[in-house]
């Protein structure tokens, strides 16, 4: 300790405050007046008592939610039996009288151009070929 | 001679003439630091009436692991901030802005003056608070730091910010002291 640090003791012990019998009474009085206040000791059977009511609270908030999501929900409607079209009994003897008429869709269109073109050309080759043929023998 | 710590454990278990010995033990050396945070003596004495209140209710947090002394002047200093950070200045306290504080009553005249004197006048309270628990009540960095609530750096920069501003001053004083000595002023 140096000349410092003592000089703070020795400074700080100078301080005569004397404590007045009434601030002891005070003192005295306000402690007899006050309670402890002890922690309250947890039971063994109140961690399995919380457990319960969370698991408890949980399932019934899950039920409320599902009730509340399935409340106004549109029900599928069912057709009456009749309305739906029953199959006829004699569709493997009609099965080669039907025939759909099915038109050109207008889409396929440029295929079939092209089809048509691809078709010519392999005409006009064959015909070249046929022509080197009669030339070369 | 009974440990504090031991008169602690008395007290949990009912012994309120343990706590009294407690009380008799601190109740100067608080109101003498507590007189250096107040504006008047009635102030600093509730203080410590209120410490010892708050101690003896939460005795059961206290930590051994702590210094009991470390623990009351955590107490200590948060009620005093409170005290201090409540109350509004009237009046009649701004009157008496230049009057002498309950410190000072409490120092007897000398030619000198007292170092706390001047620490309280060049110091905020954390700094005044910091040299008094560390070089009065002789707790460690670490102690002053949990009583004040502060980080061990913020304390060791603190003392020595407090040291140097102390050890000028006073030098200062002592240069100026054998200065008028010289010209037979004193």
């Amino acid at each position: 300790m140096d000349e410092f640090e003592n000089r703070l003791k020795r400074d700080a012990e100078e301080i005569r405050v004397g404590i007045s019998p009434e601030l002891r009474t005070r003192i005295d009085a306000s402690l007899r007046a006050t309670e402890q206040i002890r922690p309250v000791p947890e039971s063994p059977a109140s961690g399995m008592n919380l457990w319960w009511a969370s698991s408890l609270t949980g399932l019934a908030a899950a039920v409320i939610v599902i009730v509340l999501i399935n409340w106004n929900r549109p029900t599928n409607e069912l057709l009456p039996v009749e309305a739906v079209a029953s199959v006829p009994d004699n569709i493997n003897q009609n099965q080669g009288l039907y025939r759909p008429q099915l038109k050109t869709v207008v889409f396929t269109k440029p295929l079939e151009e092209e089809l048509i073109r691809l078709q010519a050309d392999i005409e006009r080759a064959r015909q070249n070929v046929k022509e080197d043929i009669d030339f070369t023998f | 001679m009974t440990t504090d710590e031991q008169l602690v454990v008395e007290s949990l278990a009912g012994s309120t003439l343990a706590f009294a010995e407690l009380v008799e033990r601190y109740q100067e050396r608080l109101l003498r630091y507590l007189l250096t945070r107040a504006t008047n003596r009635a102030d600093a004495e509730d203080a410590v009436q209120d410490t010892f209140i708050s101690a003896y209710r939460y005795l059961y947090s206290f930590n051994p692991q702590w210094r009991f002394s470390t623990w009351l002047y955590r107490i200590a200093i948060r009620n005093a901030a409170r005290q201090s950070g409540g109350e509004v200045a009237d009046v009649e306290d701004i009157a008496d802005e230049d009057a002498p504080g309950p410190l000072d009553a409490c120092i007897a005249a000398s030619e000198r003056e007292n170092v706390w004197l001047t620490a309280k006048r060049l110091l905020n309270q954390d700094a005044y608070a910091a040299m008094w628990l560390r070089y009065v009540e002789d707790m460690s960095i670490k102690e002053v730091a949990r009583a004040l609530d502060k980080t061990q750096s913020w304390t060791k920069v603190t003392l020595l910010r407090g040291r140097r501003s102390l050890s000028a001053e006073l030098a200062e004083g002592a240069s100026e002291t054998a200065r008028r000595a010289s010209y037979g002023r004193i």
